[in-house]
């Protein structure tokens, strides 16, 4: 050990070749080095999900900065890094992602560009709403203006992936989530498109609101009456089938004329809908040509009624008549007067229309069925044409029931219609009605169609 | 330490190679090696740089570079320890020999 100790002084001179082998190794090794503990690094934070990672390598020393997602994440990712082989310090400058309070995120769709926008809880969730965008708005131009962030309501991806294919059925709009409150706004490319995304939109995880501002095309439907033709042609939508079966059947009853149906099925009609246009098309009955348009809450009524008591009366009671909400406007003008004519065309007249319909009432009672005004107005024309001629109204009944009550009922219901013409501004002493129950049947009463034309009105002129 | 020892092998080995040489020389050669004090002050200074690499005080680059150089230095200082002690082996056996010293 002393000649170890003794032969020791003498190393010295070894020392220099060897400082000289030292600058040599600084020289060429740092480099190499610094890239090798920085792969390795990288390396170790494969499997952690961070946001804004940076690592870099001084010697022997690694310089990492990230943030994380959760204190856990965080400091699992900074004892990866401290235990990569070589590395002899870490200068941790991690930090936890900024946590969003309210937690905002928004898609916005322009006309050629879909914005993504506001707080992304962590990048995959991130790619998977931009992977949805793009699968969803194919062609069009994405843009990624989210941020990662803390402080997402539960089941975000979930919300956030269902409005954005709801947004992909508006022609232009919005969806903003903050925290669990949902709004949308814009315009749906279809009708009933508002609809169809209130009915999407209860698919939301439980908790989440919605306020939908949506708007859609407006909800259209089309009645013109052609008197040429003979026609009430129907455009335009109606809610369903069965609204459309009771609004075509309505319409038979109410004009008597041929329906062409051009109607079809769609969502979006506003409330009280079928209640309206049942109602309008019963004014437009009244008319010699004319047109309806319902058009969303709007109803417009034009054409020409057949005298000027008519035309006052649909101006005084469609508007009143309308669901709160709906609004009337009515361009209704009078048909000038038709040429007086001898009481024996006007007979004809009169023989011509209850020829082909008849004065309905409400079962068992003298009230007048509204599906009848149309022929009524027809009828007081035609009175109106034979100013001089008296003119007998006459009710009758089918068999059925009492005959006193039949007697009854057939008085009382000629006498309803007399004063409908009198309504009409007629004198009263012009009209005469006079009920003769269930005798002078024109058709068998031991069928139901020889029932239905021994109730009847007829007109009889009187000179 | 390991991680060091594989990738810089090749310039351990040559400081081991350099001072395997120093100490072969070391043991016959006649010059003045260095005094006791300064020997003692050397050690101090390199226990005071083994602290400073221990203890990781000097930062980054010129903390690689020291802990580099450190470990040359151990290698040095092995292969010299190597190399006196088989040069003195020969040494001694040529002496029983009746061979003179300082040849081989």
């Amino acid at each position: 050990m002393r000649g170890l100790f003794r032969w020791s002084s003498k190393w010295w001179p070894g020392v220099i070749p060897l400082v000289i082998l030292w600058a040599l190794a600084a020289w060429t090794t740092t480099g190499p080095l610094e890239a090798d503990l920085s792969a390795h690094a990288d390396a170790a934070l494969k499997g952690s999900v961070l946001d804004k990672t940076t690592i870099s390598a001084a010697g022997r020393d690694i310089t990492f900065s990230a943030e994380a997602f959760s204190e856990q994440e965080r400091s699992s990712a900074l004892a990866s890094v401290e235990a990569v082989p070589g590395v002899r310090l870490v200068n941790d400058h991690t930090a936890l992602v900024a946590e969003a309070r309210p937690f905002v995120w928004t898609i916005e769709r322009d006309v050629g560009k879909v914005t993504l926008s506001g707080n992304a809880p962590l990048p995959v969730v991130r790619n998977k709403l931009l992977d949805a965008a793009r699968a969803i708005f194919s062609g069009i131009d994405i843009a990624d203006h989210m941020n990662l962030s803390r402080g997402a309501p539960p089941r975000f991806e979930t919300a956030a992936a269902l409005l954005i294919g709801e947004i992909g059925k508006l022609k232009t709009g919005k969806a903003t989530m903050s925290d669990m409150t949902v709004t949308l706004s814009g315009m749906a490319r279809e009708l009933g498109g508002r609809e169809a995304i209130a009915a999407a939109l209860k698919n939301l995880p439980e908790g989440y609101s919605v306020t939908n501002d949506i708007h859609a095309p407006p909800y259209i439907f089309e009645a013109n009456k052609d008197p040429v033709a003979a026609t009430l042609t129907l455009t335009g939508y109606v809610p369903d089938n069965a609204v459309h079966a009771a609004i075509v059947a309505s319409a038979g009853r109410k004009f008597g004329e041929k329906v062409v149906d051009k109607l079809k099925a769609s969502l979006g009609a506003p409330a009280g809908f079928d209640a309206v246009v049942t109602r309008a098309l019963g004014s437009l009955s009244r008319l010699s040509t004319g047109r309806l348009v319902v058009s969303d809450r709007d109803v417009e009524l034009s054409g020409d009624a057949l005298y000027d008591a008519a035309a006052r009366q649909l101006r005084a009671d469609l508007p009143k008549d309308l669901p709160r909400g709906w609004q009337a406007k009515l361009e209704v003008s009078v048909k000038p007067a038709a040429a007086p004519v001898d009481p024996a065309v006007c007979q004809q007249l009169f023989a011509d229309l209850l020829g082909k319909r008849t004065i309905q009432f409400e079962t068992g009672q003298a009230t007048l069925d509204p599906d009848s005004i149309g022929l009524l107005d027809r009828l007081t024309e035609t009175a109106l044409r034979c100013p001089t001629a008296t003119i007998e109204i006459v009710g009758y009944t089918d068999s059925d029931g009492d005959p006193s009550f039949n007697q009854t009922l057939s008085e009382r219901r000629a006498q309803a219609v007399v004063d409908y013409l009198v309504k009409a501004g007629m004198p009263a002493d012009r009209f005469k009605p006079v009920g003769y129950g269930s005798a002078q049947p024109i058709a068998s009463n031991d069928t139901d169609e020889g029932k239905a034309k021994n109730r009847r009105i007829d007109f009889i002129v009187r000179q | 330490m390991v991680y060091l020892a594989e990738f810089h092998w090749g310039w351990l080995a040559g400081s081991l190679l350099l001072g395997f040489a120093m100490g072969w020389i070391a043991v016959v050669h006649r010059g003045r090696g260095v005094t006791k004090r300064v020997m003692q002050v050397l050690s101090i200074f390199v226990a005071a740089l083994v602290v400073a690499a221990v203890t990781h005080v000097v930062p980054g680059r010129f903390g690689y570079w020291l802990d580099l150089g450190l470990a040359m230095f151990g290698a040095y200082l092995v292969g010299c320890a190597i190399g006196s002690w088989l040069r003195d082996m020969v040494v001694s056996r040529q002496a029983a020999s009746g061979e003179p010293p300082g040849r081989s």
